[in-house]
């Protein structure tokens, strides 16, 4: 299994150097609908290895239940934002907006995004995470950066800036994370290593884990989004391309998340589980909070949702917080949702925008009539991720929210409900005005999407609506026992 | 070693005053220099070598390319400089200084009786500092010398809490450093050429 990872590991890396050696348009497309596919094979068989047969523990690469499930995201964004990017960057090509060296260059950073992003999710080293953190910051840097426009080039700014101090913040934390494992441990120690770390999590001195815990949330909360350390995440999402928003708010999030779940396992395990919970349902609360005013008021079809992306990691936050099973249960399984409604939702409006040629909602009308199929999917992916049945996100909402009641706090349970029902009257009320009605004239009714475009899309549909009504057992036995890793139960 | 610490706080306290890039890149390079130095003392004291290593890796990344990259895109904007940052030098210094009260504060408070007291709260110091500079200055080269004030800061305090981190995450952190700074420049070098002006406070055309 270990060189399984090692290959997952190695494929986005070829995949980009071949990019960047070719010089063929054909060429380019094909070498990355192989990779990415085959990047999404060896991640899944990874993950249904973890399922079946238990933790992979390779020296220093590391897979367990807990790890899988957000496997499984970067796994499937990365075929569906690979099958996108063919359709959406070869177009790019054709209108005469990038030149080839262009779409070489955007390969080859995708590729290099991806590999970052498996980094963080396959090492077991809180010290190395934190490295492949801030590496999946700079291999987006320029994704987000890609146009150079004078928008593009403030929201890259303003991403690398914001997310660099947020992460250094997190450093600051891991240090302190290393001074206490070196107080708490005797003799030789695997420095910083998670097991390690968790093993001796009862004699780390409380305090130093407090204000680790303080500063390594702040950094990581940073690059997930949370309110308020979220002011770079709307522009960033709003000016990349497409895919990559898609990727960015799918799997980037998650994979922060991810960081996040890791130092509050031993937070809670060092400090009890008050202090670290706490914090995280304030934090989670703080992003709906925040998320639903910029929902409400919003005229750029991107932000609105980039803003959704912050309320849904808010809730995910959130169920982490709350701490009961049933409530990890529902973050871990709306981790898996959210992206793939939510990656689907950003590819969409990627084939919206090149249709009308603006993200400006006012201008966008009559989606419907102007492109039957885009429209509907657009129509149901936004009832899917505002959370209606019978597709998959209402149910892992419905999960958390029922959980809050449960856990003795029916207040915070109805100030949620009360901010989403919030949240889905924006959502509901710019997508009326968008799907419904004559399209304006000018717009023409040509526009074709592309093939692999809507079969990434239509690929995520079957996911939304198939896991809504039927989860696999081995996926739901997968989740069950990533809820131990988190509350804390065996290694 | 003391005299190292009191020598990097005032290039700390001297970055306050700075409205040149081409000095605020200097003074950089003497502090990163000045970083190595430490880290080769503590070598010295512990006889590891990877502390050696991450010496020799300190100068070479702080002292070296990074300088080198900075020096390179400010010859590219001749005329830029810092015209009206948002606080004034003095009261800029003052700031600064009150850093360096504030982190004594925090460490007396966080780690009473620390062996490393001084150095460390010159660390933090710098690391606020840098953290300041990030806020109150609107120069892009500027906010990246408060990038790296900011991380020199938080690898000394690394250094003088738990003698630096492991080589390899230290061989990453060194990496991940060196090439956020080049995708700075690359950001800096694209700001010049479509905003005709480095300005970052030019940046807010992005709201809601």
């Amino acid at each position: 299994m270990g060189q399984l990872i090692v290959l997952a590991l190695v494929l986005p890396l070829v995949t980009g150097a071949l990019t960047m050696a070719q010089s063929g348009q054909q060429a380019i497309r094909w070498i990355n609908l192989a990779g990415g596919s085959l990047t999404s094979l060896a991640l899944l068989t990874i993950v249904y290895h973890v399922a079946t047969e238990g933790v992979v523990n390779a020296g220093s690469l590391y897979v367990d239940q807990l790890t899988a499930v957000v496997l499984i995201v970067v796994a499937l964004l990365t075929f569906t934002a690979a099958l996108f990017s063919q359709s959406y960057m070869e177009q790019e090509v054709v209108q005469g907006h990038i030149s080839l060296k262009q779409l070489k260059r955007y390969y080859g950073l995708f590729n290099l995004f991806v590999f970052t992003m498996i980094c963080v999710l396959v090492t077991e080293n809180m010290g190395m995470i934190w490295v492949a953190v801030e590496a999946t910051t700079l291999s987006s840097a320029l994704l987000v950066a890609f146009y150079f426009d004078r928008a593009a080039l403030e929201a890259a700014w303003k991403y690398v800036m914001v997310c660099t101090v947020g992460i250094c913040l997190a450093l600051l934390g891991t240090i302190l994370l290393y001074y206490a494992q070196v107080n708490a441990s005797i003799g030789q120690i695997q420095a910083l290593s998670w097991l390690a770390l968790k093993s001796v999590s009862q004699r780390l001195d409380p305090g130093m884990i407090k204000l680790a815990f303080v500063f390594i949330l702040i950094g990581y909360g940073t690059k997930a989004g949370l309110a308020p350390m979220h002011t770079w995440l709307p522009d960033a999402h709003s000016q990349a391309p497409s895919p990559v928003s898609g990727l960015l708010s799918g799997a980037l999030l998650s994979c922060a998340l991810y960081a996040i779940v890791r130092t509050f396992i031993i937070a809670k395990s060092a400090l009890g589980v008050a202090f670290p919970e706490q914090l995280l349902i304030g934090f989670g609360l703080l992003s709906i909070v925040i998320a639903v005013p910029f929902i409400l008021v919003q005229h750029d079809l991107k932000r609105l949702l980039a803003y959704s992306s912050i309320e849904h990691m808010g809730l995910i936050t959130l169920g982490f917080g709350l701490g009961t099973p049933l409530a990890v249960y529902g973050a871990l399984l709306h981790i898996v949702n959210h992206a793939v409604t939510k990656s689907a939702l950003f590819y969409l409006t990627g084939a919206i925008i090149k249709q009308y040629g603006t993200k400006h909602m006012m201008r966008i009308r009559g989606l419907v009539s102007a492109a039957p199929m885009v429209g509907c999917m657009f129509v149901a992916a936004v009832l899917a991720i505002a959370g209606l049945p019978p597709f998959s996100v209402f149910y892992s909402k419905f999960t958390i929210v029922w959980a809050a009641f449960h856990s003795g706090s029916p207040w915070l349970g109805a100030a949620v409900l009360l901010l989403m029902a919030g949240v889905f009257a924006g959502m509901i009320y710019y997508t009326l005005k968008i799907a419904f009605g004559p399209a304006p004239s000018r717009v023409s009714t040509g526009y074709r999407p592309g093939v692999p475009a809507l079969v990434a899309v239509s690929a995520s549909m079957v996911l939304m609506i198939g896991t809504g009504l039927y989860l696999p057992p081995w996926f739901d036995t997968l989740i069950d026992q990533a809820v131990v890793i988190v509350t804390g139960g065996g290694l | 070693m003391n005299l190292l610490i009191v020598i990097l706080l005032f290039l700390a306290l001297l970055l306050s005053r700075v409205t040149s890039l081409k000095t605020a890149v200097n003074v950089l390079l003497a502090q990163s220099a000045l970083v190595a130095l430490a880290c080769t003392i503590v070598a010295v004291d512990t006889g590891e070598v990877h502390t050696y290593v991450a010496a020799a890796l300190t100068l070479v990344v702080k002292a070296g390319l990074i300088p080198y990259a900075l020096y390179r895109i400010v010859g590219m904007l001749r005329r830029e400089r810092e015209d009206h940052p948002i606080l004034n030098p003095n009261y800029s210094a003052m700031v600064f200084g009150c850093m360096i009260v504030l982190a004594y504060g925090l460490i007396d408070r966080a780690l009473p009786g620390v062996v490393s007291r001084d150095a460390l709260a010159a660390a933090v110091s710098m690391t606020l500092i840098g953290l300041t500079m990030i806020m109150t200055r609107r120069q892009a080269v500027l906010q990246i010398v408060g990038l790296i004030t900011m991380e020199n800061g938080l690898y000394l305090v690394g250094l003088s809490v738990t003698k630096g981190l492991p080589l390899i995450i230290e061989l990453g952190v060194f990496l991940d450093v060196l090439v956020a700074v080049v995708v700075l420049v690359i950001l800096t070098y694209r700001l010049k050429r479509s905003f005709m002006s480095t300005d970052t406070s030019r940046l807010k055309k992005l709201k809601g």
